[in-house]
């Protein structure tokens, strides 16, 4: 028997309307397209949040659905950024410096573009030269291929060695991390080639394009939207066939799967870079909404927050995913922007500013104590108390 | 959140005297420090010399009849959320000026921001140079105005022959290094007699590196150390220079990052000597410092210092305030044409003036550290103007910035062509 | 002689009016300023300000007129006591005295002369390099004073500043010195001072002789300016020079392009045009859309430059371009060679020689120095990671609050030593009180959410990250974001110094005693305990040790406790030689997991090679890359992950049962 894709997966159809929904609804209120009654940051902040939202759902994957608690996704979701932003940065560059030199008596040389553009974006750091690198900076679909490729490559690189090893449980955290605080330390040399600790800067400036931010960012809001939709649709589609039942089996039972017959390494394998990928695309829609990327983006912080987002969204659903990183990332947004109201207690003056991570820190602790399903589980309730 | 744009959220928005009548009441001033993360360290003492100064604004009648108000967001070191924070303050809250950063990254980060929605933004830290916004003044040192001078007190006042650049591992030490290592070279230093070394942020294990400088005195040259160690960093270094014994006539150190507010976290009995250079020591003995530093105690604590950073924000805060007064506006294109030639007292005497390339012209010092954690003033030169680019880099050698009369910040003079009008991030 | 010009500007130019003339009525002069204030007075404006460049000949000036006040003086310049009165420009020896006045004393009489308030004075602060020439200057009048500490500071001086003229006066006074210490210290430092300024060759070499095979790096210091070499050219090889080599351009010492442009400099030859030389030539010598015949817009390339510029060339208007067969010929014509800095080849031959000898020793004392700093890196990762050793090692417990556990304990070490100001009194009060607060934190951490997660060890290392970071802003809320001291006691400053290539700090021997300390508490614990024996017993098998009527939850509370508490001590000794901030704890999380990860899980001497291990190679492959700790760092990460691979249970793994996962 084989009934359609949605039909067996209802959750699916009614999270694509509702992003749908939503994008449409966001997009006539905004400032660029509709009435104006949201601000150009807020979409940013908005579409930021989508790719988040995507990046959880390859974290969900690959923790909630396989077992495997990588804390190593924001290193794929960084890389991204910077495959992108390797181009973003040379393109706009040479736009500048084409001009410039264009203003002499004399033509110039190819070479002379390539070390002004050189000149122009590494002086920062005290360099003019261009790393190897940087090599295919100047094509655009070489480099927007380069964005799901490299994150895979390190994932197949990094996964085939702890899978062979039969790395598993807390150690496969611990070394994931690990592998996130090299690459993270690498970027951070100013001799990685890729600008050290000032990163990609100046993103939000699509190369060529006169058009004013305020459409610019709804254009990437519309992408991350697309991207969400599109990764869940395929995420669904992944954990609910075959393959997903056998990453189930995995993380419910790793060696009687393998007894089973079934190559455990190489499904874990498969879905640790699928979700690299996915974790890469996130990245590269992310950072030109945001405009820099630096290493301390990749930093083993931001991959534990990855966790603790589906961790409260709720782990082995989707929408859980989704729903995690969207409420988490929008009430920080909310409470560090200095816009929450004091509150006097009189003797005390508390600042949501200075006391925000304290209550962050602490609901993780009550969700993971009393609330392991997440706010998803509130669905299951919900479904329950319909039956009843 | 900032759902909406400017109505409601001006409602929302955190303030600080009381609303006032006229139409383009308040003045906004947009406050953008991080409150958390690894620079609120150094980011929340400026904040808080921002509301100082935006209330002694408002105790002498405000501008142009107007309140003032702060309007403070916290970027929390995170250097995208400085863009972010940066456009809300410019189109949510639609502040009139920001005084923000701290770190260059952060700067970078928010200048295309800044330059696309024409904002004005004033930078009080001391930074590598190499920039130069229409939409920022840089009212902290440029190299020039720190580096070199503290370089040739090396070279001509104590002789040394032998340079340790150390530096955290970032852009402003990079290329202020660069910087250095060329204009040492021109100044007849053998490449092979300066040893660069650079270090994460943070770093703590300095034995091997404190070994390295010792064993650089091993031809004879007397070695000298320019410190760009950032922040926390510094406390593992100096307690190691201590700990191998290292006198400051032995082996100097000059320190462009460390102030007094670094200071306030060691024991500077063992590191009586070495140097620091600012353009601003709690120290200065005029009665406008004691005034403001008796002023910053009273308000913050006894046990607050002052530093070079603020007093930046107090020159930048008071001639931003004049400019407005005098173009009656605070339209960005009419203030930045009013702040050229701007003067404003220094708190360590004399007077500040801004330049066309958006610097400040400031007297540069050398202090030594004293025992009680301040700083003895021991040379203070005649007002240095801020060089926006170099003159000891080639590439950077024949760029001029003028923004008042050539209109560009940055003018090949040999060519004599505008090479962008942005800058360069 | 005075100076009244009113202009500041004018002030400096003054005082060089003054020092010439000075210097021209030199005979006779110091004589008639009878009095030091007097001879003062004539140079006051370069003492004022006093700069390393022009204050030489003043001091000396005041050194050769032997007034009695002379030594006084120049000691209190130095000390910064010296105070200059406003109204008339009179130098005072001032003495504070409170509500900012100063009492003055005459510098010749030593009299009282009044009490006036700071505004009127000026204070003379000589910068170092002024205070090192008055040192300097000094040196004669301290070597043989009966003050021991004068002596000492008097050597010091000359080790600075080893001058020529200061060997006679050390010579004197050698016989004389009663200190047997003192005495030694003179007699190396005679040794040195003949290496460079002896009388004859013969007397130096026996210098470098007697000197050769000490490792101070005073002595690398005398020797090594002697064999510095100088490149030089000329057409033909000199004479009666000190010769160190000829090297020949193109060879590897020496490019042949390099080479070619050091003859451009000297103006031996004419110097090479770069391509932005020709790029500028070509654009000043447009004439009508062409250049040298060549359409503007084929200038794009190279080539197309160069053939308009010998178009150019060849028209007569720039000069011709410099070609590769020019450069042979200008290289032939000359040679290329470097001289030694001292003119005596017997010295430099003994120099060499000395320094070829202390070189291999210094090798192998850098050898040891750096394995004494990986000892000591690696003692910091295992007391760190010693807590989590147990934690971790023997429960399983993922507890990403381990750092905030050692922050704790650094924190506890701060606010003992602002109660109690005896920094040895507080260290020891510190140590126990950190490790009651963070074994009572662990311990609340244990009962309150860990035991709930025995069997979630994915969800205990977010809940211990939770609670991680809500400790962290609330230590910045209590405590500020500033870094806070935490002093170590006097005996713990300073280094053992071996010799002027191996030392190493007293903290950090004392963190290696302590993590020593350590490993013999925790095996003690283990091995001969009731609550090790517990423990061994409830890590291997929970139901088991629990139907043996031992309570597994009081066992796993009082080890998670235990291995806080070690936390807590450890952030007192990370505190005492780094710094004490809120991030403390996160900056040794990860190398922490590391160590124990890669030391294998469940032993504690698996913990210890692991830090060893840990330590060792960052330390080598920071000795290889020395420009950049950072990249240091991310090797040895790399290098884990690749160890891993092979040794995936760590360096010691657990063998049957309690292997299990």
């Amino acid at each position: 028997m084989r009934r359609s894709f949605v039909a067996q997966n209802p959750s699916v159809l009614v999270f694509l309307l509702g992003l749908a929904a939503f994008t449409l609804g966001v997009s006539l209120l905004a400032e660029g397209f509709g009435i104006g009654l949201i601000s150009t940051s807020f979409i940013k902040t908005l579409g930021k949040t989508l790719c988040l939202c995507l990046v959880a759902i390859a974290m969900d994957l690959i923790w909630g659905y396989c077992g495997i608690l990588s804390l190593g996704h924001f290193a794929f979701f960084g890389l991204g950024g910077y495959m992108i932003g390797m181009w973003l940065m040379y393109a706009r560059t040479e736009i500048i410096v084409e001009a410039s030199l264009a203003q002499g008596v004399i033509p110039p040389t190819p070479q002379e573009v390539i070390d002004g553009i050189g000149s122009q974006i590494f002086g920062v750091v005290g360099a003019s030269d261009f790393p190897v690198i940087w090599m295919f900076a100047d094509s655009l679909t070489l480099q927007l291929a380069l964005v799901p490729l490299v994150p895979a490559i390190l994932a197949l690189v990094f996964g085939w060695l702890a899978f062979r090893s039969r790395v598993t449980g807390v150690y496969l955290s611990i070394l994931t991390q690990a592998m996130t605080l090299a690459l993270a330390l690498y970027l951070f040399q100013n001799d990685s080639g890729l600008r050290g600790n000032n990163g990609l800067s100046g993103l939000q400036n699509l190369p060529g394009v006169t058009a004013p931010q305020s459409a610019i960012s709804l254009w990437f809001f519309w992408a991350s939207a697309l991207a969400l939709g599109l990764g869940y649709l395929l995420s669904a589609w992944v954990v609910s066939g075959k393959f997903g039942s056998v990453i189930r089996g995995i993380r419910d039972n790793e060696a009687r799967v393998r007894f089973l017959g079934y190559p455990v390494e190489s499904f874990k394998l498969m879905l640790f870079t699928l979700t690299a990928m996915i974790a890469a695309i996130a990245g590269a829609l992310y950072y030109p909404q945001a405009g820099i990327i630096n290493p301390a983006e990749i930093a083993p912080i931001a991959s534990i927050y990855l966790a603790v987002w589906v961790a409260i969204g709720g782990r082995g659903r989707l929408y859980g995913a989704v729903l995690g990183a969207g409420f988490v990332s929008l009430v920080s947004t909310w409470f560090t922007g200095g816009q929450a109201p004091d509150i006097n207690l009189g003797f005390y003056t508390l600042q949501w500013v200075d006391w925000w991570q304290v209550i962050l820190g602490l609901s993780f602790v009550l969700v993971t104590l009393f609330a392991p399903k997440g706010i998803g589980g509130l669905f299951d309730l919900l479904n329950r108390g319909d039956k009843a | 959140m900032t759902f909406f744009t400017k109505p409601a959220a001006s409602v929302l928005a955190l303030t600080i005297g009381a609303g006032a009548a006229a139409a383009d009441c308040p003045i906004k001033v947009g406050v953008l420090h991080s409150l958390s993360g690894t620079m609120a360290i150094s980011e929340t003492t400026l904040k808080d010399t921002m509301l100082m100064l935006v209330e002694d604004q408002n105790d002498k009648g405000g501008l142009l009849g107007c309140e003032l108000e702060a309007v403070v967001v916290d970027p929390a070191s995170d250097w995208p959320l400085f863009a972010e924070k940066a456009r809300e303050l410019l189109t949510v809250h639609d502040v009139d000026v920001i005084f923000g950063n701290w770190t260059s990254v952060s700067r970078k980060s928010v200048l295309p921001v800044i330059e696309e929605l024409n904002g004005l933004l004033f930078y009080p830290v001391q930074y590598e140079g190499e920039e130069s916004s229409k939409n920022v003044f840089y009212t902290g040192a440029a190299p020039n105005q720190q580096a070199i001078p503290a370089t040739d007190y090396f070279l001509e006042e104590l002789g040394v022959e032998k340079f340790a650049l150390l530096g955290t591992d970032y852009v402003y030490p990079r290329t202020t290094n660069n910087i250095l290592e060329a204009y040492l070279q021109d100044k007849g230093i053998p490449a092979e007699d300066i040893f660069v070394n650079y270090t994460p942020f943070g770093h703590s294990d300095w034995s091997k590196i404190v070994a390295d400088v010792v064993a650089l005195g091993a031809d004879g040259k007397k070695v000298g150390v320019i410190s760009t160690i950032n922040g926390d960093a510094n406390i593992g270094f100096y307690k190691e220079l201590a700990a191998a014994g290292i006198s400051a006539d032995d082996i100097p150190v000059v320190a462009f990052s460390v102030g007094e507010e670094e200071l306030s976290g060691l024991d500077t009995s063992n590191l009586v000597g070495h140097l620091a250079a600012w353009n601003y020591f709690q120290s200065a003995d005029t009665e406008a410092n004691s005034a403001f530093v008796d002023k910053w105690k009273t308000l913050m604590g006894q046990e607050r210092v002052t530093n070079d950073p603020m007093e930046a924000h107090y020159i930048g805060f008071n001639m931003w305030a004049n400019a407005v007064s005098a173009a009656e506006t605070t339209d960005v294109d009419a203030v930045r044409t009013a702040m050229y030639g701007q003067e404003f007292p220094n708190l360590t005497g004399g007077t500040a003036v801004m330049l066309p390339n958006h610097h400040l012209a400031k007297p540069v010092l050398i202090g030594e550290i004293q025992e009680d954690g301040q700083f003895d003033i021991i040379s203070a030169t005649d007002p240095v103007p801020g060089d926006a680019w170099t003159d000891f880099l080639p590439d950077s050698a024949v760029l001029t910035s003028d923004w008042k009369d050539l209109g560009c910040g940055m003018y090949n003079t040999q060519t004599e062509t505008c090479v962008q009008l942005k800058s360069n991030y | 002689m005075t100076c009244k010009f009113r202009a500041d500007l004018l002030l400096f130019f003054c005082g060089v009016l003054a020092l010439a003339l000075a210097s021209f009525a030199r005979p006779g002069h110091a004589q008639e300023a009878g009095t030091l204030q007097q001879l003062l007075q004539q140079d006051a404006a370069l003492i004022s300000k006093a700069s390393r460049r022009t204050i030489g000949p003043v001091i000396d000036r005041i050194v050769a007129s032997d007034l009695p006040a002379v030594p006084m003086f120049l000691s209190a310049w130095q000390d910064k006591t010296i105070w200059q009165r406003r109204a008339d420009g009179l130098f005072f020896v001032g003495a504070d005295m409170g509500d900012r006045t100063y009492r003055l004393t005459d510098i010749d009489s030593g009299a009282v002369i009044a009490t006036v308030p700071k505004d009127d004075l000026k204070q003379l602060k000589p910068n170092s390099g002024v205070r090192g020439l008055i040192a300097t200057a000094l040196v004669r009048f301290q070597l043989s004073d009966p003050d021991p500490s004068l002596r000492e500071e008097a050597l010091t001086a000359i080790e600075r500043r080893p001058e020529a003229g200061l060997l006679a006066p050390l010579r004197a006074s050698i016989d004389t010195e009663p200190d047997a210490e003192l005495k030694a210290r003179k007699m190396r430092i005679e040794r040195l001072l003949t290496i460079g300024h002896g009388r004859d060759p013969a007397e130096r070499v026996a210098a470098i002789k007697d000197m050769s095979g000490d490792l101070g790096v005073d002595l690398r210091a005398a020797l090594n300016p002697l064999v510095a070499t100088r490149l030089q050219i000329s057409t033909d090889l000199p004479e009666g020079v000190n010769l160190a080599r000829v090297l020949s351009p193109g060879g590897p010492d020496l490019g042949r392009l390099e080479a070619y442009d050091m003859l451009a400099e000297a103006e031996l030859a004419p110097a090479r045009q770069t391509p932005d030389q020709i790029k500028t030539v070509l654009s000043n010598h447009v004439e009508g859309g062409t250049v040298g015949g060549v359409a503007l817009v084929r200038l794009s390339t190279p080539d197309a430059r160069a053939i308009a510029y010998d178009t150019l060339a060849q028209e007569g208007k720039v000069a011709p371009l410099v070609r590769d067969e020019e450069i042979d010929a200008a290289l032939a014509a000359h040679v290329f060679f470097e001289t030694y800095a001292e003119p005596n080849p017997e010295v430099t031959a003994a120099a060499l020689a000395a320094l070829q000898g202390i070189a291999t020793r210094v090798g192998l004392n850098q050898t040891l120095d750096l394995g004494l700093d990986a000892i000591s890196l690696a003692s910091i990762y295992f007391l760190a990671a010693i807590g989590l050793a147990i934690t971790f090692g023997l429960m399983g417990v993922i507890n990403m609050a381990h750092g905030e556990f050692i922050m704790m304990g650094a924190y506890t070490g701060y606010l003992v030593q602002q109660v109690i100001p005896n920094h040895t009194v507080s260290i020891l009060l510190a140590i126990p009180l950190a490790f009651a607060v963070t074994f009572a934190a662990g311990v609340a951490m244990e009962r309150l959410v860990i035991r709930h997660l025995y069997n979630r060890p994915l969800e205990t290392l977010l809940a211990t990250f939770g609670i991680s970071i809500a400790l962290q802003q609330l230590a910045k809320n209590i405590f500020g974001t500033q870094a806070r001291p935490l002093t170590a006691p006097g005996w713990l400053d300073g280094a053992l110094v071996l010799n002027d290539v191996v030392a190493i700090s007293y903290i950090r021997i004392a963190i290696f005693v302590l993590a020593l300390i350590f490993l013999g508490f925790f095996l003690f614990l283990m091995k001969r305990t009731r609550l090790g024996l517990e423990t061994r017993t409830v890590t291997q098998n929970p139901r088991m040790a629990a139907a043996m009527g031992i309570n597994p939850g009081r066992v796993n509370m009082l080890t998670f406790g235990l291995g806080s508490g070690i936390a807590g001590i450890a952030g007192v000794a990370i505190g005492l030689y780094a710094k004490v901030t809120s991030e403390l704890g996160a900056d040794y999380i990860v190398q922490s997991f590391m160590t124990v990860v890669v030391g294998g899980v469940g032993n504690i001497w698996g913990a210890l090679l692991g830090a060893t291990m840990i330590g060792t190679l960052q330390k080598g492959i920071e000795w290889l890359n020395p420009s950049n700790t950072l990249a240091a760092q991310t090797y040895m990460i790399i290098f884990i992950i690749i160890f891993i691979q092979f040794r995936p249970r760590g360096i010691i793994a657990l063998k049957g049962r309690a292997a299990g996962d």
